[in-house]
């Protein structure tokens, strides 16, 4: 168990509360609302609690509203919690400690950092003003990422003229900089197309593998999740459901495995074995219950003349999907 | 048109959300006439009482009614189309059955109200600070009801044509300020225009802008004579329609060029 | 790791990086001097008209009057250059949840948010007005001796700001209340009540802009300070003015930023 003054990140106990107004509806009531406002509250984070070990990639999933976004602007200094404490490099961070705040870096998906009118070298050359680069340092990394991610030829444009993904090649960039040791990213990739998360997911993970940092990493995309996280941290209404390997999220969400099977004479009523999720004439997908792989398996290899059978976890998508939209979380659950 | 119940209304519950923003507003309203009634009050008494006519007590009214003719006066602003073109957002508005122009326009009418509401306390603070004097009437209370909508409707179609430069130039805010800094003088905003030299008030009176401005304030106060609001009210008509004209044509062709040139 | 950039190194670099990326677009310049040009013009009408009916204005002469329409102007042109469009990416920032990124910077956030645009054109804005207030102390016949003049300069220096910290005041105090794009007007409209000097308002008005938006002290009194009307004791507390202000500012941007919570939780 390591020191717990070396864990870069840890969380206990930790919850956020906000008073909403209530919204009025009709016409009468929007002349009452002159005079008298009501409001309720909303738990968007419940007693929360986990740790990230220096070099994680940990992932953070959930559906919108889950408290994903909540949690990272309280880790981050952006928000008090209302109770529970959450440190970050051994500081409280919404005292905001300039020390802190250098070693940390913040990048949120189509929202940016980097000033609109000005060339990203612009922006840098106020990054490395701003976290006190050295010259030589910041000269380095500035032209070792930009080779990189080929950036070279928009670096001189003014940010508003960049495409989004190329925006966020260049927030990346000024994010890296300065060699942040926690990396906070909230949804990086979102409206990327698929080459462009790939480059911007492979440049996260170089940078984790030379600096060690310790990276957060917020996503509804899969491909986020299991091309970069180690672990995952499933959280929904403010609570976390779930917090370990990526491996075992099926096993403790999914009920179901996924047999797809090649054959030209399957049976017709193939929905009594369990739920059909593709159908051709030479080729099946059918979900079954855990306990009754082997049954189906066995019963397909009998009556039909099998060419391929694979027996499959759920995509983690539907689990994921599942998790979501089940009340409590976690258990079996039989939809049809 | 059941639409435009509907856009006033929407218009309506949006403008009431910000209600904070409706009495900000209306008090950041009161001040440039406030500032204006200081200044002409002030030469008035050195004059003995009355200048070019009018009394301390008849600028007051004026001023005060000011700020409700003030408030109707709003419409879509110009600058908003390039906003508006640059973001992309007209493309959703060309692709809904209904033109853009009784959507903002209903929307507008419909915020009225609530900064109507917002205005009577304001009134009421400037009638007991100030001494205004007023010419009551029915003739002019109704006239001004009609002069007040028939202003909006004006100054709307002018500054939705005046808009429309957008779709040529992105340099579009240099024409409006001319039209801003003229309409401040020509509409009887700084001052009646009975105070401006002759010359002034002689353009002025070729000019749409006095009939959004100081002719339903004239109205109400009551400083026209029963003919008088008639044929300005006429007036508002005439304007509107060759506005509502100029628009059409100008708009036709606008969307002809956004349609070749895009984004 | 090397120190990070103080304050006024911060401030060069981004007047810098901002003037220079401005420059590109010459077009500007003369669409702000064809603003600024109208702006005065209706200033000047507006004085024309007024002194066409009367030679004073509650103790004003035409020349006193012109010395106020410079400084308004001049004062105007520095809010247009360094305040206005800083407090206008401010309101963007929070209405599009990215003041988050300035509040992640391990630079002092009301320092990042007051210095990092700039509008350059709108310095023909303070041109124009040195030029008006020039007018007006030879219309006036005023001889102003060097420590008028500093007095001048530091009663000016204080009304910046005081006008700083106002605007700042006024748009963090909004961040959560309003729907800050219209406070920019309402602002505008409340800077305009410093065209004419104060001492003609009404006692209420008076009070308001002396007391509550120190405008008197960032207009009215440079204005009176160049044409002497007044002693330079009013200098001390044009200074002192400034101080309260700048402090009553800072400590609102604090809570500001403790009572923010980003546009989306």
């Amino acid at each position: 168990m390591a020191n717990p003054l070396d864990i870069p990140v840890v969380v206990d106990a930790l919850s956020k509360t906000f008073k909403v107004p209530v919204r009025e509806a009709g016409l009468g009531q929007s002349v009452m609302s002159l005079f008298k406002r009501e409001f309720r509250d909303v738990e968007a984070v419940k007693e929360i609690r986990f740790t990230l070990d220096t070099g994680e990639i940990v992932g953070f999933l959930g559906p919108n509203g889950a408290g994903k976004t909540t949690t990272i602007k309280m880790l981050t200094g952006l928000l008090f919690p209302t109770a529970g404490t959450a440190r970050v490099l051994g500081h409280e961070p919404w005292r905001r400690e300039k020390e802190l705040l250098r070693r940390i870096a913040l990048v949120m998906g189509q929202r940016n950092n980097l000033a609109w009118d000005l060339p990203a070298v612009d922006s840098f050359e106020l990054n490395k003003a701003i976290y006190g680069i050295p010259e030589d340092v910041f000269q380095k990394r500035k032209g070792e990422y930009i080779e990189i991610l080929d950036v070279a030829d928009i670096a001189t444009k003014p940010i508003r003229n960049l495409s989004l993904g190329e925006r966020m090649k260049m927030e990346i960039v000024a994010a890296l900089l300065h060699g942040p040791e926690v990396l906070f990213l909230d949804e990086p990739t979102i409206g990327l197309d698929v080459t462009m998360q790939r480059r911007l997911r492979q440049f996260i993970l170089d940078y984790n593998a030379q600096n060690g940092a310790t990276v957060l990493l917020t996503s509804h995309y899969m491909a986020d999740v299991s091309a970069m996280v180690s672990r995952v941290v499933v959280i929904d209404h403010g609570s976390i459901l779930y917090d370990g390997p990526l491996a075992g999220l099926s096993d403790r969400f999914s009920a179901h495995k996924t047999i797809r099977v090649e054959a030209t004479d399957l049976p017709e009523d193939l929905g009594q074995l369990g739920r059909v999720l593709e159908r051709n004439p030479a080729r099946a997908s059918i979900e079954v219950r855990r306990e009754d792989v082997s049954t189906v398996a066995g019963h397909l290899l009998a009556v039909a003349t099998v060419t391929d059978l694979a027996i499959e976890e759920t995509p983690l998508e539907d689990v994921i999907d599942r998790v979501f939209t089940s009340e409590s979380g976690g258990s079996d659950d039989t939809q049809n | 048109m059941r639409y435009y119940r509907a856009g006033m209304r929407i218009g309506f519950q949006r403008e009431i959300q910000y209600r904070v923003r409706a009495f900000l507003m209306l008090f950041g309203f009161m001040i440039e006439p406030t500032i204006y009634l200081v200044v002409w009050t002030s030469v008035a008494d050195a004059q003995g009482g009355e200048i070019a006519g009018l009394t301390t007590g008849t600028l007051a009214a004026y001023y005060i009614v000011w700020t409700l003719v003030r408030v109707y006066n709003l419409a879509y602003a110009p600058d908003a189309w390039e906003w508006r073109i640059r973001e992309g957002r007209l493309n959703e508005f060309l692709s809904q059955p209904i033109h853009p122009f009784h959507r903002d326009f209903t929307f507008f009418a419909g915020a009225k109200f609530v900064w109507t509401l917002a205005w009577i306390p304001v009134a009421v603070f400037l009638t007991l600070i100030f001494d205004p004097v007023f010419d009551w009437a029915v003739i002019n209370v109704v006239g001004f009801v009609i002069a007040l909508w028939g202003g909006f409707i004006v100054r709307f179609l002018m500054l939705y044509a005046l808009g429309m430069i957008n779709f040529w130039t992105t340099r579009g805010s240099a024409i409006f300020g001319i039209f801003i800094a003229s309409e401040l003088v020509l509409s009887g905003r700084l001052v009646p225009l009975e105070l401006m030299p002759h010359w002034i008030s002689d353009i002025a009176a070729w000019l749409p802008f006095k009939w959004t401005f100081q002719f339903p304030i004239d109205t109400f106060i009551g400083r026209l004579s029963p003919q008088e609001i008639v044929s300005g009210i006429g007036f508002q008509a005439f304007w509107s329609i060759v506005l509502a004209l100029v628009f059409v044509l100008v708009w036709n062709r606008a969307i002809r060029r956004y349609g070749a040139v895009g984004n | 790791m090397s120190r990070p950039a103080g304050p006024i190194h911060l401030a060069r670099l981004h007047f810098k990086l901002g003037t220079l990326n401005e420059l590109q677009y010459r077009v500007n310049f003369w669409v702000q001097l064809l603003n600024s040009a109208l702006n005065l013009a209706t200033g000047l009408i507006a004085i024309a008209v007024v002194y066409n009916q009367t030679d004073s204005l509650g103790g004003w002469t035409s020349g006193q009057l012109l010395a106020v329409l410079g400084v308004h102007v001049l004062i105007g042109g520095f809010l247009k250059t360094f305040v206005v469009p800083n407090m206008w990416s401010l309101i963007r920032d929070v209405q599009e949840g990215t003041l988050d990124y300035t509040l992640t910077r391990p630079v002092d956030s009301q320092l990042i948010v007051s210095i990092r645009q700039i509008n350059i054109w709108s310095l023909i804005d303070v041109a124009l007005g040195v030029g008006v207030v020039a007018w007006a102390v030879t219309d006036i016949q005023a001889d102003p001796s060097a420590g008028d003049l500093i007095a001048f300069f530091v009663a000016l220096l204080c009304g910046a700001a005081i006008v700083y910290a106002i605007w700042l005041t006024a748009v963090t105090i909004a961040f959560k209340a309003v729907d800050i794009g219209d406070l920019m007007q309402i602002l505008n409209g409340v800077y305009e009540a410093g065209r004419w000097p104060v001492t003609i308002y009404p006692l209420w008005l008076r009070g308001s802009l002396t007391v509550v938006i120190p405008l008197a002290f960032a207009i009215t009194v440079p204005a009176e300070i160049i044409s002497e009307r007044i002693e330079g004791w009013w200098l001390v507390a044009a200074l002192g003015v400034a101080f309260a202000a700048l402090a009553v500012s800072r400590l609102i941007w604090k809570w500001g930023i403790r009572n923010y919570s980003g546009a989306s939780a």
